[in-house]
């Protein structure tokens, strides 16, 4: 069997790596091995697995390129991309993949929403009280043209600022203008 | 003595101090993920990208004061096995064993705080203390995070938190996991209804120190898999309740084996002892096992004259590449079985 990097030697070391449910064969020569770093793979029974991740993606890149429509515009990547790797390309992504990641992350955390620390320089407290009173100026401006989509995900939107209060669970910064909005935001844990 | 044999040729500091519940655990640990905003994650990164991140952790951390008496250790600029020794440390990850370009790693010289750079995430902060600490190992990586908060501009969405390469650690980006020595459970077969029970409130428990997922010698590490939607504090107190009950069973379940076979245990443990003094050949994986047992007769004041922090530090030195540093040379797995006896043989001596 040929060496799936260079295609040229002849493979001598064979794995079988398993990401997410996928199971894919690695073939590869010992020189390509040695020139990826992968040396001591001759010597020790270090758990190949692992070590061969980072190749794998390699692995996919060159693949063919899926016909999966949207690209991040930050890095290039696809849907496809992620769901080969079980990794996203940057940061961008997750706005990108927003609808399709939801479920993901409902089913691994169960929960959509942060409730941890905020860093400083984006998230002080009063910085968070002005967003939050944006956003749900935004809301009552969304109902109002019965754009009842987006009024949801600014809902959502809301409910998770409230949460991230900054640190400490369940600590929700004060409605900034007193009593509007609160009433139709309420429920969601 | 380079930077590097520093580190490696002493036993980590953590690894001698005595921790709260020493006797069934043998480390807390912590870890948190960040990313620059902005930026490609690693897997993804062109090198040059990859070798402007690593600059500047290198500067945020040399801003600081928590991390000034760090070592920066280049993956690339040392040998395939000081990686692997690394990684048997725990101070690495596998995955930067193999993939090294613009890898880096700062650890202070107690190896008790340290972040490796451009590992799935562009920062990876540890934190690790002896026995069961987690609130005070996440003190730490908190503490640094707050500081490197200040000079990096980290990857993060006011809904998801912060954003990491893989969506099962976006939110917190916190890992809290301890490792555990379970031997009371697993002889009185209960380790499995633990097990499912650790599972049920979404902790992951793998078996460790044994190759792939099979357990030897008894350890077990347990984590929390959810990062998203539960806060860090309560991410670690949820943690620590859920071990505390895990060694209320194993203090339960030694205590009756005291009870209806202290011979019998008492037999295994002496037995374990005598031969871990006395063998010639040693495999890791027999090593293993005859450490469990003397540890567990440490623990209940059977055996001693060794103490845990001992075993501890064994556990670590006995795998494979820190043995060859250690004699300086490359073996066999079968050399390796010799030096192996005669190390733990001489430790427990000087002892
Ligand atoms: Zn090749
Ligand atoms: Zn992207």
């Amino acid at each position: 069997m040929v060496c799936q990097f260079c295609k040229k030697r002849e493979a001598t070391i064979h794995f079988t790596n398993v990401i997410g449910n996928r199971i894919e064969k690695i073939h590869i020569c010992t020189s390509c091995a040695d020139e990826k770093g992968f040396d001591y793979l001759k010597k020790s029974n270090f758990e190949k697995g692992d070590l061969l991740a980072g190749l794998m993606n390699l692995a996919f890149q060159a693949g063919s390129p899926e016909a999966a429509s949207r690209r991040c515009g930050g890095c290039g990547r696809t849907y496809a991309d992620f769901k080969k790797t079980g990794k996203l390309g940057c940061s961008q992504c997750y706005e990108v993949f927003r609808e399709e990641l939801e479920q993901i992350l409902t089913s691994v955390h169960g929960d959509t929403c942060h409730k941890g620390k905020v860093p400083g320089r984006q998230g002080s407290r009063i910085d968070l009280m002005k967003k939050i009173h944006d956003l749900q100026k935004e809301l009552r401006t969304m109902i109002e043209l019965e754009q009842y989509e987006r009024a949801a995900e600014i809902r959502d939107e809301i409910t998770c600022l409230k949460n991230t209060g900054g640190g400490g669970a369940g600590k929700e910064p004060p409605c900034p203008s007193g009593k509007e909005g609160s009433a139709e935001l309420g429920g969601q844990a | 003595m380079t930077d590097f044999g520093k580190l490696i040729d002493k036993p980590a500091g953590w690894l001698c101090e005595p921790g709260e519940e020493s006797e069934m655990v043998l480390s807390s640990r912590v870890r948190l993920a960040r990313n620059l905003n902005g930026r490609p994650f690693t897997h993804i990164a062109p090198p040059d990208i990859l070798e402007e991140i690593s600059g500047s952790v290198a500067a945020a951390l040399a801003a600081g004061d928590i991390m000034k008496e760090a070592l920066m250790i280049e993956m690339e600029k040392i040998t395939g096995a000081e990686r692997m020794l690394l990684a048997e440390r725990r101070l690495i990850s596998n995955e930067l064993v193999g993939n090294f370009k613009s890898r880096n790693l700062a650890v202070r010289p107690d190896e008790k705080l340290s972040v490796m750079v451009n590992e799935e995430d562009h920062l990876r902060l540890q934190s690790i203390e002896s026995g069961l600490a987690m609130s005070s190992a996440f003190k730490a990586a908190r503490e640094l995070d707050d500081d490197l908060d200040k000079r990096l501009d980290f990857a993060f969405s006011d809904r998801l938190g912060y954003l990491t390469a893989c969506t099962t650690n976006v939110g917190t980006g916190l890992r809290v996991s301890a490792m555990v020595h379970l031997p009371g459970l697993v002889h009185n077969n209960d380790i499995r209804q633990v097990i499912d029970g650790l599972r049920h409130v979404r902790l992951t428990v793998r078996g460790s120190y044994g190759e792939g997922s099979e357990v030897t010698g008894n350890f077990f590490q347990i984590s929390n898999s959810i990062t998203l939607g539960v806060s860090e504090e309560d991410t670690v107190a949820n943690m620590e309740s859920h071990v505390r009950k895990v060694l209320e069973f194993e203090k339960k379940a030694r205590e009756s084996l005291l009870r209806e076979a202290r011979t019998l245990l008492e037999d295994k443990i002496w037995r374990s002892y005598g031969i871990l003094k006395s063998a010639r050949l040693v495999s890791s994986k027999e090593a293993m096992s005859l450490i469990s047992a003397t540890r567990l007769g440490a623990g209940l004041g059977i055996i001693t004259d060794v103490k845990i922090p001992v075993l501890n530090e064994i556990l670590i030195m006995i795998q494979p590449m820190h043995l060859q540093r250690l004699y300086d040379r490359e073996m066999s797995p079968e050399e390796r079985d010799t030096v192996r006896a005669d190390y733990i043989r001489s430790r427990i001596e000087i002892n």
